[in-house]
């Protein structure tokens, strides 16, 4: 408890997978949603962001998947600045997954075609598309449903085509916001196995929930309150 | 699912709207198309005039309202004579007269009968008329088809009753339906003694053509030289207005179509709103937004263009079909026709998705992605 920053970003050597210097995030309205936060992740860190509705979870998520800058402070990833990347497209493709609570899917194309579509503009053909979102499908367990439009699917099942579709560029990093939020308990447990394979295939994961049981069973919890960071628990 | 058949999936998604936009961009294919294709058929027919004589270039009256208005004196005939590098000129008065319903423009032309192998007659049946013949006249073997007449017939035309003394050929198919007739005799008619309507031209060989027109042209500045269709304008007036009005409705029809475009298009662009945000938060570049709504458009525009092509037919044939316009009005399709049809379209529902698809490309991702 109260390391604040994660034990394994100090392994000798390695760039934190991400790290957040002060960061201040203040909402146009006035809002402070993060209040001088700082935090490290390691590589292949499992980490989950816990802490009650409102408190600044997804506002963190969304400023390290740069699709939000903050008010102050810096944010690191992979030892980058992310003020200094001028591509951010592409940079949400390659180097960051994302997986949101709701809404994830295009609802009128096959399971398949959600995964191929983020890869369009990348050096694979059609045909590679194809076979690797079909490769991604297996890794979640879903081969079998690729042909099948998203609201023929259960909500963890889609959750899982979510993952599969963040993992299509090969990320270093996984973002989810609340994937389980809408998930019955076998489901999110699903779900929390699926991410630790993801994190032993060297992939780093970064989870948001309010969930305290699912938090624990990341490799860290941190927990936030009022935008800072509260207290950091390692799991295992 | 390859790009293409993603971009195009939202037309199939929304039948109703992508026909309606469709039928939109067809409309004003057709509006456009039909009034090239039978301002293009009018251009040929006046040009049609000038064909008929085998003539390196015709002189007519500059500036006139209609070619069939030029008016040029025995004078100034002689002078086109003398000028240097002419071979032949060959004065003709043309009139055109309703003989009958069918007929509404049917071709007379005033010639005397020594210019008729210089203007490129041959005389099939029978004779040529006696040059100063009150009541004589040849009719080209279309006309003589078509109005089943022979040698010896008699032909009512021109204010009178004339015998048919022979039936020619020009090897135009203009020329050969119509009908010729003593010079002194139309221009008697016509009260207008001594004057042609058109002077056929024929150059020395050896001499530029050019040269010779220009000469012309600069002794006698009131007439011009015209020796393809598009340098019709020169003598006929009509056909500038006309192709003026042309262009305008064209640019009307192209501004209408992209409003129209350009307000469905937004209104598909705010419908997508939540979509637009996933994909650009997923690493969609704004070049790639804006890519699939231009792809969208041009199947649009490619769609609206065959079928207004298509419309534009049916309609130019039930035209023609008019008994006020028969003979009058004939669609031309040109190659240029087609492609006016293709930009129109494209160039309408590409200005029209130019603001929609920038709306999609600048969505703030977290934003659009919390849109209801
Ligand atoms: N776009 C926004 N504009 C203004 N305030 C916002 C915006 N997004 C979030 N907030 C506010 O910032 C605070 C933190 O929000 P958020 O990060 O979404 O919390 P959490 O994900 O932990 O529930 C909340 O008070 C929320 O109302
Ligand atoms: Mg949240």
């Amino acid at each position: 408890m109260s390391e604040s920053f994660g034990l394994r970003a100090s392994v000798a050597g390695e760039e934190p997978a991400v790290k957040l210097d002060d960061v201040v995030k203040r909402y146009p309205g006035g809002v402070l949603a993060l209040d001088r936060l700082s935090l490290s992740v390691a590589q292949k860190e499992f980490v989950a962001i816990s802490g009650p509705s409102g408190c600044g979870k997804s506002t963190l998520l969304h400023l390290i998947a740069a699709l939000d800058h903050p008010t102050s402070g810096t944010v690191w990833v992979n030892g980058r600045d992310l003020s200094t990347v001028r591509d951010l497209s592409y940079y949400r493709r390659h180097e960051v997954g994302l997986v949101f609570q709701l809404h994830n899917l295009l609802p009128r194309i096959s399971v398949l075609a959600n995964v191929e579509i983020v890869m369009y503009g990348t050096r694979l053909s059609s045909r590679e598309r194809h076979q690797r979102a079909m490769e991604l499908l297996a890794e979640v367990d879903l081969e079998g449903r690729a042909n099948r439009l998203p609201t023929q699917l259960s909500g963890g099942e889609r959750q899982r085509v979510a993952i599969a579709r963040a993992l299509a560029n090969e990320p270093k990093i996984l973002l989810a916001d609340e994937p389980t939020g809408n998930l019955d308990a076998e489901s999110a447990q699903r779900i929390m196995e699926l991410f630790g394979r993801v994190r032993d295939t060297g992939v780093t994961v970064i989870m948001v929930t309010h969930d305290e049981v699912l938090a624990s069973m990341a490799d860290r919890t941190e927990r936030i309150e009022r935008g800072r960071i509260a207290s950091s628990t390692v799991n295992r | 699912m390859p790009y293409l058949s993603f971009a195009l999936r939202n037309l199939g998604a929304k039948k109703g709207r992508s026909i309606g936009l469709a039928a939109a961009v067809a409309f004003a294919v057709m509006t456009v198309v039909t009034l090239a294709v039978t301002s293009s058929g009018l251009e040929q027919s006046a040009a049609a005039i000038i064909s008929i004589g085998k003539a390196d270039f015709t002189v007519a009256q500059k500036g006139v309202t209609d070619l069939l208005s030029s008016s040029i004196d025995a004078n100034q005939l002689a002078r086109i004579r003398a000028t240097p590098g002419v071979q032949s000129a060959v004065g003709v008065l043309v009139e055109t007269e309703k003989i009958n319903p069918q007929n509404p423009v049917f071709i007379e032309i005033g010639i005397d009968p020594s210019q008729l192998k210089r203007f490129g007659v041959t005389v099939l049946e029978g004779h040529p008329y006696a040059p100063t013949a009150r009541n004589e006249c040849m009719v080209g073997w279309r006309a003589a088809a078509n109005l089943g007449l022979h040698v010896g017939s008699l032909f009512r035309a021109d204010g009178t009753v004339n015998t048919v003394t022979g039936i020619y050929s020009t090897g135009n198919s203009f020329g050969d339906d119509a009908a010729m007739f003593p010079l002194p005799a139309i221009q008697g008619y016509n009260r207008v003694p001594g004057i042609v309507t058109l002077v056929f031209v024929k150059v020395r060989p050896g001499t530029p053509i050019s040269r010779v027109e220009h000469s012309i042209q600069y002794h006698m500045p009131e007439l011009t030289t015209i020796r393809t269709a598009t340098q019709f304008g020169r003598a006929d007036r009509n056909l500038v207005y006309l192709k003026a009005a042309v262009t305008g409705s064209t640019i009307l029809a192209i501004i209408i179509g992209a409003v129209i475009v350009g307000n469905t298009m937004l209104l598909s662009v705010f419908e997508r709103t939540r979509e637009l945000g996933l994909l650009r938060a997923v690493g969609w570049t704004r070049r790639r937004i804006v890519g699939m709504i231009l792809i969208e458009a041009a199947a649009l525009a490619l769609i609206g263009a065959a079928v207004g092509v298509g419309l534009s037919f049916g309609i130019s044939v039930a035209l023609e079909h008019v008994p006020a316009l028969q003979g009058i009005l004939h669609a031309n399709y040109t190659p240029t026709a087609f492609w006016r049809a293709l930009y129109t379209a494209l160039g309408m529902t590409f200005i029209g998705c130019l603001y929609p698809a920038a709306r999609a490309a600048f969505l703030a991702p977290l934003r659009a992605l919390s849109y209801e």
